[in-house]
């Protein structure tokens, strides 16, 4: 029986060739998205844009970073080493810390400890900065990365070495601790997250946010200093709560808390708080929190304004708990309106705490609730 | 080797590994608490109940695919199992071996395939298209009542932004929200969605909803809230590292709270809203 072959191999040919000019036509419309025409200089307003083609992982020099003053020495390096049996080494000789992130140097000019960054440490951390940091934060820390476009508040510019939630006393530059717990525990209500990553991997991805510190500033300044983590201490008021809030609501008015955040009481109780004449008047609008300028910090060369959280509104960005609002408080928020209230004692922090914390559960996700209490309050202007 | 080979051709194995399989499987049954916990359950069988006006379409055609492909896989492993019993090789009878290929399977074959294929597939597609057609496609506009959300996705958060009370998009008193939305209950809720940088999918899955963010295009999606309460927002496509960690909140709120809260929002908007901060003014002209 005769077979009939079919003509396979006509139609080959074709497909062979669309096969091989598929990732050519492909390669040549991609260079027309990486647009170097004007030879890598980016228009400002367009820096969102900037196609993520120069990413490069590899960080070949070390780096030197500040690492701990004169009065740290002394206590920081004893007590890591007691707390991470281990991980310090101390070569007598040269009289030189050493861990897996680098060699821990003494200056004698300038009195601190530098600490040498080995680059395979900013490298590993410059990877998985790219990975989870860049979308927002920039892949040069600028905090213009992709994602970032319109974020307000907006995601923070390594460069300028300033943080507003590391709860460390204000002008000082925070520990890596400080840093590390930040990322763990994250931002509510923004897109900074509690992020899910190894600890080890994080202190390699903080030595690498630290080494973003332009010349002469941040941990590239020696006159800076570290600042001790904000202790609240023991909540005094534990088994009084309600007196704590009582308390917290008289000492928030008294000082003038509503000044930018909204009040929280009529007119004539804030007087009679303040000892004040009862027709005083007070800012306009003082039930709706003020728009500030947000630090320093600029988007496309303009000033960025944020609104003051209202606390039956707003979720509050590092206060989920009174002693968390209390830290806040004692530590201020860096480079925003909020100042340092480091001069009170810790009872009333404790109280004011208690009391933001109260109106947040009393309030927050409750609109009729909180629109019939904010309608009792304007009523009393 | 050989020693294996007897082993496993031995019955014995099998029967041990058999019960230890077995056992296995039943484990859980052992710890009470967690038997229990899954009994406590509200809803166990299935998703969530829905929460919108046409997630009844999406259970039914759920529950109608279930059975056709219950029903259908049955029937196939009867038809597998009934010969590999009745024909297998035991004393006086040799197992036969047929390839199936003569002019009558062929033909069996081919008009049992067409007789799935109308009857399963064809079923499925007609309620499919016209619950489409009827729910998920049939978009309401403004005047019938519609509350507007722009959507704008980010690696790896999702931008809400509401008209406030003026309805009118990029004007002061727009209500912007970083995963948290609020709506209202008994009105559509009508959504354009993008996204800044990859692709995302808003996903929420009381509602029966989920509908792609792309970036450079205007997607649109709906739902009416028929319950009031807090659901989950997720997203449904692999968006990169944190993409387990993108969700957001949605507030279902009954008219009375909605009013109250649409009226605080847009009051404290207005309070917030920076003119001269132009790249924060993200609206876009709202795609019906």
């Amino acid at each position: 029986m005769l077979r009939h072959r079919r003509p396979r191999g006509r139609l080959l040919p074709l497909a062979v060739a669309v096969i091989l000019a598929a990732p050519l036509a492909t390669a040549g419309s991609l260079s027309a998205f990486v647009d170097d025409e004007d030879g890598g200089e980016l228009d400002p307003a367009k820096r969102h844009l900037r196609a993520p083609h120069d990413v490069s992982f590899e960080i070949t020099d070390d780096d030197r970073l500040l690492a701990a003053g004169e009065d740290w020495a002394e206590v920081l390096f004893p007590r890591l080493d007691a707390e991470f049996p281990g991980r310090f080494s101390f070569d007598d000789d040269a009289e030189v810390w050493s861990d897996n992130r680098g060699e821990y140097v003494w200056d004698d000019d300038e009195e601190v400890y530098w600490q040498n960054v080995s680059a395979e440490t900013l490298t590993r951390g410059r990877q998985d900065y790219v990975q989870f940091c860049a979308s927002c934060h920039g892949l040069d820390g600028d905090g213009y990365g992709r994602s970032a476009q319109a974020l307000r508040p907006p995601p923070r510019d390594f460069s300028q070495g300033l943080f507003k939630f590391t709860k460390v006393s204000p002008d000082y530059l925070p520990s890596d601790d400080a840093l590390v717990h930040l990322i763990q525990e994250g931002l509510d209500g923004t897109p900074m997250f509690p992020w899910d990553v190894a600890e080890p991997r994080l202190r390699d991805v903080v030595q690498y946010i630290k080494s973003m510190s332009p010349e002469d500033e941040g941990w590239r300044d020696s006159t800076n200093d570290f600042g001790d983590p904000i202790d609240v201490g023991e909540d005094p008021w534990v088994g009084d709560i309600p007196a704590a809030v009582a308390e917290g609501e008289r000492l928030y008015h008294a000082n003038g808390c509503y000044n930018c955040h909204p009040g929280y009481l009529g007119a004539v109780a804030i007087n009679a708080i303040q000892d004040k004449p009862a027709d005083t008047a007070f800012r306009e609008n003082i039930t709706i929190p003020k728009r500030v300028e947000d630090s320093s910090y600029e988007v496309l060369g303009e000033s960025v304004d944020i609104m003051v959280p209202d606390f039956t509104w707003h979720t509050m960005r590092r206060g989920r708990t009174p002693q968390d609002v209390a830290r806040t408080i004692k530590a201020g928020i860096q480079g925003a309106g909020m100042p340092t209230w480091e001069t009170f004692p810790d009872k009333t922090i404790w109280a004011i705490a208690h009391y933001v914390r109260h109106l947040t559960d009393e309030y927050h996700g409750q609109p009729a609730k909180r629109a019939a209490f904010m309608a009792d309050v304007r009523a009393g202007h | 080797m050989k020693t294996l080979l007897d082993a496993l051709r031995s019955r014995a194995t099998w029967r041990w590994l058999g019960t230890g399989a077995l056992l296995l499987m039943l484990s859980p049954c052992a710890d009470a608490a967690m038997l229990q916990e899954a009994v406590d359950l509200p809803n166990r069988w299935g998703p969530n109940p829905s929460a919108s006006d046409y997630g009844w379409r999406y259970d039914e055609l759920f529950t109608l695919i279930t059975i056709l492909i219950s029903v259908s896989f049955a029937i196939m492993l009867i038809l597998l199992v009934l010969p590999m019993i009745r024909d297998r090789a035991r004393a006086g009878h040799k197992a036969s071996f047929d390839h199936g290929s003569s002019l009558f399977d062929k033909r069996f074959t081919a008009t049992v395939s067409v007789i799935v294929f109308i009857v399963l597939d064809a079923w499925v597609l007609v309620i499919a298209v016209r619950d489409l057609r009827e729910g998920y496609w049939n978009i309401p506009t403004e005047l019938e009542g519609a509350y507007r959300v722009e959507v704008l996705a980010q690696q790896w958060s999702w931008n809400f932004r509401a008209t406030g009370l003026d309805g009118e998009f990029g004007t002061a008193d727009d209500v912007i929200t970083i995963n948290d939305l609020t709506v209202p209950q008994d009105r559509p809720v009508v959504f354009n969605l993008t996204s800044k940088d990859v692709i995302h999918s808003l996903y929420v899955p009381d509602m029966r909803m989920k509908r792609d963010a792309n970036p450079g295009a205007v997607n649109q999606a709906w739902f009416q809230p028929i319950t009031a309460g807090d659901f989950a927002i997720l997203c449904a496509e692999l968006c990169g590292f944190a993409h387990y960690q993108m969700g957001a909140q949605l507030h279902v709120l009954s008219p009375e709270d909605f009013g109250a809260w649409e009226q605080d929002a847009s009051m404290i908007a207005v309070a917030g809203f920076d003119p001269e901060d132009t790249e924060a003014q993200w609206a876009w002209d709202w795609k019906e």
